[in-house]
């Protein structure tokens, strides 16, 4: 394609460009390529980046990463359409007839609340922006007095992979990241909505025990626990609800789980050893204690008829409190699901701390890159003014700013190719990269009005020679920062070090080439 | 005409150039003293922000009273300080950022408390680091520079193979980064992890003139070595003020923005003021000296 394009702007153009000009002109379509996202310029609706994985939404098909069109026939193509849609509609006083268009299907939501989904506008571009600017959270994560080693950490991750999955949370990235000093931590990134319960379920070692006595009849995980009921009314809920003398009410949860065979034959074997209550004849002497992270959470009677039997078949329960009766029963089901999750994905290896926790909320995002954009705008205008003024050369002050701008586009390409999330730092780094490129040109520029016994190619050579040692200095500078902090400048590292190695290989080469050809006419 | 002031300027430029070696000399012992008393004062070499000695920043969304919150809070919250956000052109204030070093869990509890609402993340960000891990970021951060510096220095002696020259260029670096440390701590400048990068980002920019300069110098030959300085002073101090107002540009527009931008474009800002200083006053006049020695013998 772009042979067919060089012989069609050959044969109309008059200047023959050079293949470095060329190499920049191919390398700056791929850059564009590589951010623009084509089929969402087309595109009308609203990408569902969310679903609760327990909700309605979820149970009627609604998934992520479908494309939401209308709204009870209304057409959804902004975010403010979908928000007044469904302000409109929720809280509702009973359950009401939401229809929901997607781009394959049509569902029908019977709810009072509203659909428990998360959904942005379709982005026109692939550059991804890191957590500081799109909002989410970040958690660095290590365990509590022990250096973990990258397999352990490696352990630790799949594990808490695993709870999160269950827990309903997909959309998120945890991976294993080193320090300088060899320290190994585990980061954790979720992009948007960030979940309430996010700090106890990643740094909960989640170490649960049903005791009878001292001893132990079974643990979390699926060693003993064959399966958790979940999402069943008939298995799994809250019970009841009541108010306290203290004016505080609670709710009590209960769901079954079935144990392995094995725990089930162990808590035949300690019951059987068990004396009937004397105060209570109903039950057994001793109380089946649940302890999670070494704390009791609930103490539960043993039926009389349960003594020495193989049951695989196990009533948890617990409770939640709050001031009102509402707080008490979201408290009592989110206790009961991160109950479910951790008798299903068993303990964490070790004590975990979190080090550094970010919740970042995302309304700030877009007004700070229309910041950094005119920030970006008016750095750029003022210096073609200042080289203008200084060189009195429109034609190459306009070279000068076209390779500028070129050279963002490229970082932002090969950012987005390479999948890297901006963020301030990379940020940052792409404007220390604009300003070293812009001294390189003024040194080109200056170079080509010197010494005139010289060949123009010459002094483009000297030139080089003084971009090169630069180049090299800040190269071996940023390597460092690659490292350090646990990763969290690395961004700083990568723009900076993608947008000099471009000014080296492509874009200088190309703007010489530009200012011969000036220089020439 | 041309020739006439070149030659006035070699004049003078030759009298006093080692005498101009006075004035960085000057400022870099105040500095290096300066520097020593602020550590033995601070067991430090910066004044370090929450992001380095952990602590929690919380972004507050909304018509918050910042005087009020901190007053009534700073019993509570340990270390509070407080800033605003607002939007460059109505200057309306769009939030306020607390900091404090008190734990992040903590803090959200008081500072719903003094609200009187739920902080979620439609009305507010958290950014909580533990200060056992700021403590070690900061000493990374430090090893990165100083290595950042000692692999900057190995390639200019590579560059220039020359001992004088290439340490010339070196004691500019170093004196940029100097200077530029006092005067942010003599302002008072609560540094953050993104301001040590600044520093680093003011090695690769403070090198770049002088490299330009030494290149000039050594490596080439027509003219008199006045002439080639003086050319070099011209394309580098184009280089320096584009920089600059760039730089100050950005600053004016960010200023309300973003702190980490702020505070590297501060830093920058003043970092390419003293190069100024040490490119065309340290650098050049080691670098005369230099030559002339060299033409002597």
């Amino acid at each position: 394609m772009f042979l067919y394009l060089n012989g069609m702007s050959r044969g109309k153009m008059k200047i023959k460009l050079t293949w470095k000009i060329w190499l920049l002109i191919i390398v700056l379509a791929l850059s564009l390529i590589s951010i623009v996202n084509f089929s969402g310029l087309f595109e009308k609706g609203l990408l569902i980046t969310s679903v609760e994985s327990n909700s309605t939404a979820f149970e009627q098909g609604l998934r992520q990463g479908q494309i939401i069109i209308g709204i009870d026939g209304k057409p959804t193509e902004t975010l403010e359409d979908f928000t007044e849609i469904i302000q409109e509609k929720f809280p509702a006083e009973e359950n009401i007839k939401t229809t929901i268009k997607t781009k394959e299907s049509e569902i029908i939501l019977y709810s009072d609340e509203a659909p428990q989904i998360i959904v942005s506008e379709i982005s026109k571009t692939k550059i991804k922006t890191g957590l500081d600017l799109a909002g989410g959270s970040r958690a660095l994560v290590q365990a509590q007095d022990k250096k973990l080693s990258a397999k352990e950490v490696e352990d630790l991750i799949s594990i808490t992979d695993n709870r999160f999955n269950v827990y309903g949370i997909t959309d998120i990235n945890i991976r294993s990241v080193s320090d300088l000093t060899g320290n190994h931590f585990m980061s954790v990134e979720i992009a948007g909505a960030t979940p309430k319960d996010l700090e106890k379920l990643i740094s909960e070692q989640g170490k649960f025990e049903a005791k009878i006595g001292n001893e132990t009849v079974f643990i979390g995980g699926e060693r003993d626990i064959a399966s958790v009921c979940r999402n069943d009314a008939t298995c799994a809920g809250i019970e009841n609800c009541q108010q306290s003398s203290d004016g505080n009410y609670y709710c009590r949860f209960r769901f079954t789980i079935y144990l392995s065979e094995d725990a089930a034959r162990k808590h035949a074997e300690i019951t059987d050893r068990l004396e009937i209550n004397a105060t209570n004849p109903e039950y057994l002497s001793e109380k089946l204690d649940l302890y999670l992270d070494d704390v009791l959470v609930d103490s539960l009677f043993i039926g009389k008829d349960l003594k020495g039997q193989v049951t695989t078949q196990i009533q948890i329960s617990g409770s939640g409190s709050g001031e009102t009766r509402n707080h008490a029963y979201e408290e009592a089901e989110e206790s009961m699901h991160k109950l479910q999750t951790i008798l299903i994905t068993g303990s964490l290896p070790y004590k975990l701390e979190i080090v550094k926790l970010d919740t970042i909320s995302p309304i700030l995002g877009k007004e700070f890159i229309k910041t950094i954009f005119l920030a970006g705008a008016a750095a750029l205008l003022a210096v073609s003014i200042i080289i203008f003024l200084r060189y009195k050369k429109f034609k190459s002050s306009v070279a000068l700013l076209i390779t500028s701008m070129s050279e963002i586009v490229i970082i932002l390409g090969v950012a987005s190719f390479i999948k890297w999330n901006l963020d301030l730092p990379s940020i940052a780094g792409i404007l220390a990269t604009i300003g070293t490129g812009i001294d390189q040109q003024i040194i080109v520029l200056d170079e080509a009005k010197q010494s005139l016994f010289l060949s123009i190619k010459q002094r483009m050579k000297r030139a080089f020679a003084i971009i090169l040692g630069a180049y090299f200095t800040s190269l071996v500078a940023l390597f460092p920062l690659m490292w350090a902090g646990a990763g969290l400048l690395k961004g700083f590292a990568i723009t900076t070090i993608i947008g000099i190695t471009t000014g080296v290989l492509i874009t200088r080469p190309a703007f010489t080439d530009m200012i011969k050809k000036i220089e020439k006419d | 005409m041309e020739s006439e002031t070149e030659q006035r300027k070699k004049h003078w430029h030759d009298k006093y150039y080692k005498l101009f070696l006075l004035v960085p000399l000057v400022l870099l012992l105040f500095s290096l003293i300066y520097m020593g008393i602020f550590y033995s004062k601070n067991n430090d070499f910066i004044y370090k922000d929450i992001s380095l000695t952990g602590g929690t920043s919380v972004t507050l969304y909304g018509q918050i009273d910042k005087l009020d919150l901190e007053q009534t809070l700073s019993e509570k919250l340990e270390d509070i300080s407080t800033r605003e956000i607002y939007d460059l052109i109505t200057r309306e204030q769009i939030a306020v950022i607390v900091e404090t070093k008190t734990e992040s869990g903590e803090a959200e509890k008081i500072l719903e408390e003094y609200l009187g609402y739920e902080l979620d993340e439609d009305n507010s960000s958290f950014e909580f680091t533990g200060s056992a891990l700021s403590e070690s970021f900061y000493r990374q951060l430090l090893i990165a520079i100083l290595f950042a510096f000692l692999f900057m220095a190995i390639v200019i002696f590579i560059i220039f193979r020359t001992a004088i020259p290439s340490a010339a260029v070196i004691i500019s670096a170093f004196a940029d980064i100097l200077m530029t440390l006092v005067l942010v701590n003599f302002l008072g400048i609560k540094l953050s992890s993104a301001g040590i990068v600044a520093f680093l980002m003011l090695i690769g920019y403070s090198v770049d003139t002088d490299i330009l300069l030494t290149t000039r110098i050594l490596k080439r030959h027509e003219g008199s070595i006045n002439q080639r300085i003086f050319g070099a002073f011209k394309t580098g101090i184009t280089m320096v003020l584009t920089s600059l107002v760039a730089i100050i540009l950005a600053l004016i527009i960010v200023k309300s923005f973003s702190i980490i931008l702020t505070q590297i474009f501060t830093i920058l800002a003043i970092g390419l003021s003293f190069d100024i200083l040490n490119t065309w006053i340290t650098n050049v006049s080691i670098l005369k000296w230099y030559v002339e020695r060299k033409n002597e013998n």
